[in-house]
């Protein structure tokens, strides 16, 4: 199989009863979800839809938005995922952006995108659920009804090229305007294919969805699953906010694979009581998006003794390019583990700021050549294609084994007095100390300040100071460290540096609750 | 008078470096080794301590040991002062 749209009938041919997508309120067998996809598909055809239209896809993860993708994909478009906990006024900017004149969308998110105003480019809006009759100035609504009562039958052109774009992911650019990131069946089938076997995903696994589809990680949850006859299990966006309801949820459904951030499988760890209750079932843990602090990750692996753990290294650009099978629990003094080996076909340099190649063990920038690196940015259209090699931004090292060590983003290299500061290093600092949960760590003007989140009250300004003077020059150590309850995230579940930092900056109270307050 | 330099010194550095956080903050705390001093810091607290206690410090007086801690800061500076006349 060489296209994500021609993944799902093989399997609803010979087993059509098997569970394809088991959601919160709707499960859909493999047969369902081939047939949804088609009506889905002879809808978008009869709307008027043009090969290589963006179709936004915008609900509740579920079997429905993935026969959505399925259906846009064989009416020969392309799915765009976005994001439910966006706020309209960027799904605006994405829907301009890419040209959305057609959108695939639950009634209750529809509802804000008709009170703020977003529908401008939007021409036919379809519906993923019943709803009373709903109207929109200048754009045809399409009711739930009229889509399940479309032709069940697959449309007559389907697509055959591997490397046409096949969906967009938008990641925040550094300048504030989401950027579009152009994907290809090529691409996404490199890295599903290559991490479904190297982690043996089977027909009879279950695998969560717990990244949201517009985040790479579902790339595999969704296509990985699919590929292989599994079942897709969504942890729905309110059971992923809390680790009682996610670790609730991966044992009422018997989740074998999972494949999410750090921070979500921390939240099992702090609040789901995973250390006490486990998840017998879980046989693959998969990893990516941040560096897992290494007592957590510890504390995660002693918690699943039965699970192989692996770390998964790459930018949206990139899908995966790295990859790392741990081979046991780390041990207490191992300070980081190797974000990976070259993976899913892709070839790996690490290059000096002039571009030539370093030594072994000597940081650059990690260059990624290879079947999973991106078309390139949509850019409005342009459609600005990947440069090759693509430069990650990210710093690396090289082993002698041949596996790769994270040392931080380019762009998290600032100054301090005339010092470089990796801020990375001054983090990994801070997360070694035993009574913090998590820090980040950002310069603002010529000072360097952490914003941390003590696992108790026991941890004071002063301690945190004192241990990172003890293992950094004293220009890396923060001169600023602020106690908080905890961290802004992004709605992929990493820690929100960019809100983090305005916070900050604003004094806002609201975001940054100090753990401990001045007096107490 | 050293009380008042002291305690006009550790509130300061709490306020300034600590966030206000004065836990496990003591007198005789080593500044250099709890992270809180470096050089850029300690040119700002010369600054804060020439202008609150209307003092002009001397490049002999500004060095590791005198500013190792609130306390040794505290005797420097107190030998720094105008002598108060003796009130009673």
């Amino acid at each position: 199989m060489n296209r994500l749209d021609l993944l799902v009938a093989p399997w609803a041919a010979r087993d059509p009863d098997r569970t394809a997508i088991e959601g919160t309120d709707e499960t859909l067998t493999y047969e369902q979800l081939d047939q949804l996809a088609n009506r889905f598909a002879s809808a978008l055809l009869a709307s008027g839809i043009l090969a290589g239209e963006r179709v936004g896809i915008h609900m509740p993860r579920s079997g429905r938005s993935v026969a959505a993708m399925l259906g846009a994909m064989r009416a020969g478009a392309v799915y765009v995922p976005l994001d439910p906990s966006s706020p309209p006024a960027r799904m605006s900017l994405i829907a301009r952006d890419c040209a959305l004149r057609h959108v695939v969308i639950s009634p209750a998110l529809f509802a804000g995108w008709r009170a703020a105003g977003v529908l401008e480019p939007v021409e036919h809006v379809f519906l993923s659920a019943d709803s009373p009759p709903l109207d929109a100035p200048g754009s045809r609504i399409h009711p739930w009804a009229e889509i399940a009562a479309e032709s069940p039958s697959p449309p007559a052109a389907p697509g055959s090229d591997p490397d046409a774009l096949a969906y967009m992911l938008y990641t925040s650019g550094s300048t504030g305007v989401p950027k579009g990131v152009m994907l290809s069946h090529r691409n996404a089938l490199s890295f599903v294919d290559w991490t479904a076997d190297w982690v043996d995903l089977r027909s009879d696994d279950r695998v969560s969805s717990v990244a949201p589809f517009h985040f790479d990680l579902s790339i595999f949850d969704i296509w990985g699953s699919l590929s292989r006859g599994a079942t897709v299990v969504v942890v729905d966006e309110a059971a992923v906010t809390s680790g009682r309801r996610m670790l609730d949820r991966i044992h009422s459904t018997g989740v074998t694979v999972s494949y999410c951030v750090p921070s979500a499988l921390m939240l099992m760890l702090e609040n789901g009581g995973l250390e006490e209750r486990g998840a017998p079932s879980l046989r693959e843990v998969l990893f990516a998006g941040e560096v897992f602090p290494m007592k957590h990750l510890r504390r995660t692996m002693a918690a699943l003794p039965r699970a192989r753990f692996y770390n998964l290294f790459g930018p949206t650009e990139t899908n995966v390019c790295l990859a790392w099978a741990l081979p046991g629990v780390p041990e207490a003094d191992t300070s980081s583990i190797p974000i990976g080996l070259p993976s899913c076909g892709d070839v790996a340099t690490v290059v000096d700021p002039g571009g030539r190649p370093v030594a072994e063990g000597e940081v650059g920038e990690l260059l990624i050549e290879g079947p999973t690196v991106m078309l390139g940015y949509w850019d409005g259209g342009r459609r600005t294609p990947a440069r090759h090699p693509y430069p990650t931004g990210d710093l690396v090292a090289r082993r002698p084994d041949g596996a790769y060590l994270y040392h931080g983003r380019r762009d998290h290299l600032v100054k301090i007095h005339g010092f470089r500061v990796e801020l990375g290093e001054v983090e990994a600092a801070l997360n070694a100390h035993p009574g913090l949960r998590e820090a980040i760590a950002f310069a603002v003007g010529q000072q360097l300040v952490a914003v941390t989140v003590p696992e108790d009250g026991s941890v004071s300004v002063l301690d945190v100071k004192r241990h990172c003077a003890s293992r950094l020059p004293r220009y890396m150590v923060p001169g600023d460290v602020r106690l908080v309850r905890a961290l802004p995230r992004t709605s992929s579940g990493k820690v929100d540096r960019v809100r983090t930092r305005a916070a900050y900056l604003d004094g806002d109270t609201q975001v940054l609750d100090p753990a401990h307050r001045a007096g107490n | 008078m050293i009380t008042r330099v002291r305690t006009e010194l550790r509130e300061y550095i709490v306020a300034t470096w600590l966030s206000g956080d004065p836990r496990g903050f003591a007198d005789d705390t080593d500044l250099q080794q709890a992270g809180v001093l470096d050089s850029f810091s300690t040119m700002a607290l010369i600054a804060h301590l020439e202008q609150a206690f209307q003092i002009e410090l001397e490049p002999a007086d500004v060095n590791a040991e005198t500013f190792r801690s609130v306390e040794t800061i505290s005797q420097m500076i107190a030998g720094r002062m105008p002598r108060p006349k003796e009130s009673r």
